[in-house]
């Protein structure tokens, strides 16, 4: 059976709903307090959205320092399983430098909470958004090698932050770490009018069960 | 050991475009106090640090800041006070 993490530090606000989703496919799933130091024994851990330490200085720079994020090192060095940073996640991963890049506030500088229809891959879905600091930043340098690598998995249809290249998302496919401002974990069940986030669980299911991505990816439905 | 107080203000580096300051240039304007009036919001921290001498405790102070108070892609920072208490 997958077994999932879900980091959990104070200010976190979507640990339950992630786990919740990571249930809903079966997986066994526990949250992981943010001074937790080895993370061996899951086979893909969530650094999940909200506010970690209140955002203070800048979102996802004080979560860095904390002794979970310091065995994620280690986690992604062993390649020993998925690392996934959703929204607030995601700005963790950047500013510990586990992906490349940095979030900044928004282009119109307000909180934006909305559904966005994005790219994924080559499909279209439509995913809930939730942030005030989502407007992806790099250099054109570190850009070209985003794209050389084909790590800008998940773009924006309709750019609503400014992102550069309407990235919503990274995927650093040598150190299976992947990273997105939009939020599947709020669109799998009915009951909330979307379940396009089923998509990005099944991917992950597969690629932990080690059946090959090109080959089942287009038997994998978008919605029900 | 020498305790020496700092005052720290943090921005944005030129040329990352910042909407935050747009937003305020758009009311001053609209309010006509003031015309271009290029704004940049930024940080201001004030903190404590003690060092055998004063090279000693700006070099701590030059670590805290590129570590934990800004964050060296897209931000810059300026100590605009350093004194011994």
């Amino acid at each position: 059976m997958i077994k999932a993490g879900v980091i959990v530090f104070p200010g976190t606000n979507c640990d339950i709903d992630t786990k919740r989703a990571c249930e809903f496919f079966g997986w066994e799933t526990n949250f992981i307090w943010h001074d937790e130091t080895s993370l061996d024994k899951y086979d893909v851990v969530f650094l999940p959205g909200g506010f970690s330490y209140g955002d203070y200085i800048r979102a996802g720079r004080l979560a860095r320092f904390s002794p979970v994020v310091m065995a994620l090192n280690d986690y992604v060095a062993k390649k020993r399983g998925f690392l996934i940073g959703i929204c607030n996640g995601f700005q963790i991963l950047c500013e510990a430098k586990l992906l490349p890049g940095i979030l900044s506030v928004n282009d119109n500088t307000q909180f934006i909470c909305e559904e966005a229809d994005l790219l994924f891959e080559d499909k279209e879905i439509t995913l809930p958004i939730a942030h005030g600091e989502g407007r992806f930043i790099v250099d054109e340098k570190t850009l070209s090698e985003i794209k050389a690598k084909k790590m800008n998995f998940l773009k924006y249809k309709n750019n609503p932050n400014g992102s550069i290249e309407d990235i919503a998302g990274l995927w650093d496919r040598e150190n299976n770490i992947i990273g997105m401002m939009p939020h599947p974990e709020r669109a799998i069940f009915a009951e909330t009018g979307n379940t396009d986030g089923r998509v990005f669980f099944e991917m992950l299911s597969m690629s932990l069960r080690g059946e090959a991505l090109a080959s089942t990816w287009q038997s994998i439905k978008c919605g029900t | 050991m020498k305790k020496y107080k700092a005052d720290i203000i943090v921005t944005l580096k030129k040329g990352v475009r910042d909407p935050q300051g747009t937003a305020v240039d758009m009311v001053l304007k609209r309010t006509g106090l003031a015309e271009n009036a290029e704004v940049q919001v930024g940080k201001f921290f004030t903190l404590s640090v003690s060092g055998n001498n004063e090279s000693d405790a700006r070099n701590k102070l030059n670590k805290i800041c590129e570590d934990v108070l800004s964050n060296p892609v897209l931000e810059s920072y300026e100590v605009e006070r350093f004194l011994e208490v």
